[in-house]
């Protein structure tokens, strides 16, 4: 078999290079197809992003306003649909969560990363993603006996935040301990060899190397407490005031869609729905700016730290 | 060998260029080559001359940098590679290429030699007679055939650069490209890579890129110069090497620069 | 000194380590388990420690039975498909953006599934339950309800017209599964080194044939731990598969049909146990079941990938 080329010479078949065989074709053209076909599998992924993004959008718009959102009278409003009351809720539960989550994880991850032989360090790593595994139901169980029927504070602002703050700090340990185990090393050996204490070196050398770092791990652990619902439900009670004090009950903003769940019957349109959405609306862009926050500041990080290798 | 091997060059490459998308640089400027039967081409030239990109255009692996525009022709047995009905798959398989560094996949030796012949699903005989047969052409054969199950990723570095030369050569491609096949090798690897070479040039050609004009006067018949990105002189080696023609040759050579 | 210098750090590296501990000690404590392990006295005094009848399938309070394997069935029921789902979608999804699309094309795509792992799941939950579950209700079920009855399981009691039940359950899970899969497939496959994919390619090989036999085996644990990753995603979701499961406590009777997981009952049910102390300690025994189970996936999968894109990857 033998096929003439453009100079008219003639070839064998195997050195011709537009091979019509069977086997060819097939080969070729599988991978074609397959180039084709498997990038319409993001379509999985952006169908339903677009979808939801745009129905929270469009239910959330018409409520939307500066009035419902300052307004902590969750029915003063003549269409009640003020969620003032939530998102001062959502602050207090956060705040507290994230103080708690901060100190318990700064220490933590400074300590492992700065004093623990690699051996510990990696026995200490693995109980953090053991705490970063466990199911948020099973901590908003372990908040309810503990927090709110043992120590007898009830379904309450601090049994919520202090359950919730169980989801932050694996993330800001995480984020720390990654922070200052990657100050590379002659940066830190120059800086003990030059007769600096240990905690001297991570006060003036250490944190403001790893700052930026540990700040993405507490916008990052934010953004995962922000949005959980399960434990928070489970360990307070919504109420129609503001917290007053740590044992008041407390409405946040997922507690709000949740609930929106919980009264559909209404149909579209109703208050508690219009609100669901309004809330699902601000939590998404929360979380999502922190998302960003976090991208940012980690490109800007990973960048900082190549030159510093170099 | 399939077929006898027609008169003329195997490989022609004819006003060649190469621009770069982003900046506008022109990395291989106009160049006209022929790579005749039974011979061993060296290319050199200081590093950042386009050598690489140049035999990178070769087997149309420049496709897969997309910032790359090649211009002019590569002709493969008189049929241009870059025409539209061409596909780069059928290209690469008459002619193959060796990296710098061993790049062996990672799994057996034998299915490592084995794997260009796997996907065009030959029969288990003709698979163990081809690799037993690239494996011996490529000298690699006394040291593994006792174990051609271990992973590859035992070999030495040396064994390794053999092995990928072995893979290539069981396609039986026509021609074989070497980037540099030996810069991240010790010096007793490199010799038996380049007696490889020299074994090898009697039924392949070889396109030898090296930034070492000692190896391209020990192995190769002969030179083409490179310099930013333009073929300033191409000989026979002794004749490079000892009578260049163009300064720039000259100085190169006697390292001056590169 | 020397001894206090060594000892102090331990102090607050152990923190995480002591919640951990400090769940399953209060876990034990509520549950019926702690009469046999533990000599002092539970928060709440169960009467009675439940045995291997926990294991059973009959949960009536009122009648003091108290079986979890309606709920175990349910759980796997609904992650086990919903794994598959995500896993193959995310190995498509992390092929085309590694060996097909141009860098222009990923760098616009890529970002969704990323945005995907971001959304809250109440979010989804309530997105599905308002948006999806009347397109499933009305179109998807009664569309394989007609065309697949004979398939046992799929025939039966017709679905109704609300949507919300096993198909729609699996639906959301797969979508938030699918980040973890896709993100964890996409970052082993892309761990090949460039020079190993075009040697694949320079030996005449086609994009796909590099990828079956040399990037994917290549990316074996990496693939293995998105599904193990994946899983515990699915097996633990509580809140978005809480709204669109129609909790049920018996086993489904189709497809169609409602069902509970672990982890949706314990949350729907935390509120009628109040007061009632062998359902609250039953609720911890289950709570003790699904903690095992998920440790148990997530340190696996965990063992199995770098740290670094567990940290990009929000929420894992």
């Amino acid at each position: 078999m033998a096929t003439s080329t453009p100079t008219g010479s003639v070839l064998p078949r195997d050195e011709v290079l537009f091979d019509r065989s069977l086997r060819t074709r097939w080969r070729l053209g599988f991978d074609r197809w397959i180039g084709w076909l498997l990038p319409l599998l993001f379509l999985v992924a952006i169908v339903p992003i677009v979808d939801l993004v745009y129905f929270v959008v469009r239910a959330a718009y018409p409520v939307l306003s500066w009035g419902n959102l300052t307004n902590t009278q969750p029915y003063a409003n003549q269409n009640g649909n003020a969620v003032g009351l939530a998102l001062i809720g959502t602050f207090d539960l956060m705040a507290i969560a994230t103080a708690v989550a901060v100190l318990l994880g700064l220490f933590g991850g400074i300590a492992t990363a700065e004093f623990l032989s690699e051996r510990s360090a990696g026995w200490v790593r693995t109980s953090v993603n053991m705490l970063a595994g466990t199911p948020s139901v099973v901590v908003g169980y372990f908040g309810y006996f503990a927090f709110v029927l043992y120590f007898g504070w009830g379904l309450s602002l601090i049994a919520g935040a202090l359950t919730l703050s169980f989801f932050m700090v694996p993330y800001i340990f995480r984020t720390v301990d990654l922070a200052y185990t990657s100050i590379p090393r002659p940066i830190r050996e120059a800086a003990l060899g030059s007769g600096a204490r240990p905690y001297q070196y991570i006060l003036k050398v250490g944190t403001p190397i790893a700052f930026p770092q540990v700040l993405t791990g507490v916008f990052l652990a934010m953004a995962i407490g922000l949005g959980e619902t399960a434990p928070i439900v489970l360990t307070t009670l919504p109420s129609l005031l503001v917290p007053s004090s740590l044992n008041s009950g407390v409405t946040f903003l997922t507690y709000l869609i949740y609930d929106g769940f919980n009264h559909p019957s209404t149909g579209p349109g109703s208050n508690e729905l219009a609100k669901a959405f309004e809330a699902a609306f601000l939590v998404m862009m929360i979380v999502i700016a922190l998302n960003v926050v976090v991208r940012v500041f980690a490109a800007r990080y990973k960048k900082r730290l190549e030159g510093l290798y170099q | 060998m399939s077929g006898a091997a027609p008169e003329g060059p195997v490989l022609s490459v004819d006003h060649l260029s190469v621009v770069s998308r982003d900046s506008k640089k022109k990395i291989l400027n106009d160049i006209s080559l022929d790579f005749p039967p039974r011979s061993l081409t060296a290319v050199v030239g200081p590093s950042g001359c386009g050598k690489t990109t140049f035999v990178r255009t070769l087997n149309r692996m420049t496709e897969l940098t997309h910032s790359l525009r090649v211009s002019g022709a590569v002709r493969y047995l008189g049929q241009d590679i870059y025409q539209s009905n061409v596909n780069p798959v059928l290209v690469r398989r008459r002619i193959g290429m060796v990296f710098q560094r061993p790049t062996v996949f990672p799994m057996s030796v034998f299915e490592n030699a084995a794997f260009g012949l796997r996907i065009l699903h030959e029969s288990d005989a003709e698979i163990d007679r081809a690799v037993t047969e690239a494996l011996v052409r490529a000298g690699l054969w006394d040291e593994v055939k006792t174990d051609l199950n271990g992973s590859a990723l035992a070999l030495s570095g040396g064994q390794q650069q053999r092995l990928c030369i072995a893979r290539a050569l069981a396609v039986k491609p026509r021609v074989l490209l070497l980037d540099e096949p030996t810069s991240a090798l010790d010096p007793a690897a490199t010799q038996r890579i380049e007696q490889t070479m020299l074994r090898l040039k009697e039924d392949v050609v070889l396109v030898l890129v090296t930034h070492n004009v000692s190896q391209a006067a020990r192995v190769s018949d002969r030179v083409a110069f490179l310099h930013s990105g333009r073929l300033v002189e191409v000989g026979s080696t002794a004749d490079m090497l000892e009578r260049p023609k163009d300064p720039l040759t000259e100085q190169f050579i006697t390292g001056r620069f590169g | 000194m020397q001894v206090l210098g060594r000892i102090v750090p331990w102090i607050p590296a152990l923190i995480p380590a002591a919640l951990v501990a400090a769940v399953i000690w209060e876990l034990l404590l509520s549950s019926g388990l702690s009469l046999r392990f533990y000599p002092w006295p539970p928060v709440f005094h169960p009467p009675q420690s439940f045995g291997w009848e926990f294991f059973g399938s009959r949960w009536n309070p009122a009648q003091n039975q108290w079986g979890i394997m309606v709920f175990i069935v349910g759980s796997f029921l609904t992650a086990v498909p919903a794994l598959f789902l995500s896993l193959f979608i995310g190995l498509g999804i992390a092929i085309a953006s590694t060996a097909y699309l141009p860098k222009v094309m990923t760098q616009f795509l890529d970002p969704f599934v990323d945005l995907l792992a971001g959304i809250p799941s109440v979010v989804y939950g309530i997105w599905a339950f308002i948006v999806v579950a009347p397109y499933f209700g009305h179109v998807v079920n009664p569309w394989v309800y007609d065309h697949f009855s004979v398939i046992p399981g799929f025939g039966g009691t017709p679905p109704s017209e609300l949507g919300t039940g096993l198909p729609i359950g699996i639906f959301v899970l797969t979508i938030m599964a699918l980040p973890i899969t896709t993100l964890l497939i996409r970052d082993a496959l892309q761990s090949l080194p460039k020079d190993l994919w075009e040697s694949g390619l320079a030996l005449g090989a086609t994009r796909w044939e590099v990828m079956r036999r040399v990037a994917i085996p290549h990316s074996t644990r990496g693939i293995l731990s998105a599904a193990l990753l994946g899983f515990g995603r699915a097996f633990s979701e509580t809140v978005a598969l809480a709204m669109v499961l129609n909790i049920q406590s018996g086993y489904p009777v189709n497809f169609y049909h409602g069902t509970a997981t672990l982890a949706t009952w314990m949350f729907t049910n935390l509120d009628s146990a109040y007061g009632n102390s062998s359902w609250l300690a039953a609720l911890s025994e289950m709570a003790l079941v699904l903690l095992a189970i998920s440790l148990t996936v997530n340190l696996l999968g965990r063992r199995l990938v770098s740290s670094f894109i567990a940290y990009e990857i929000a929420g894992l």
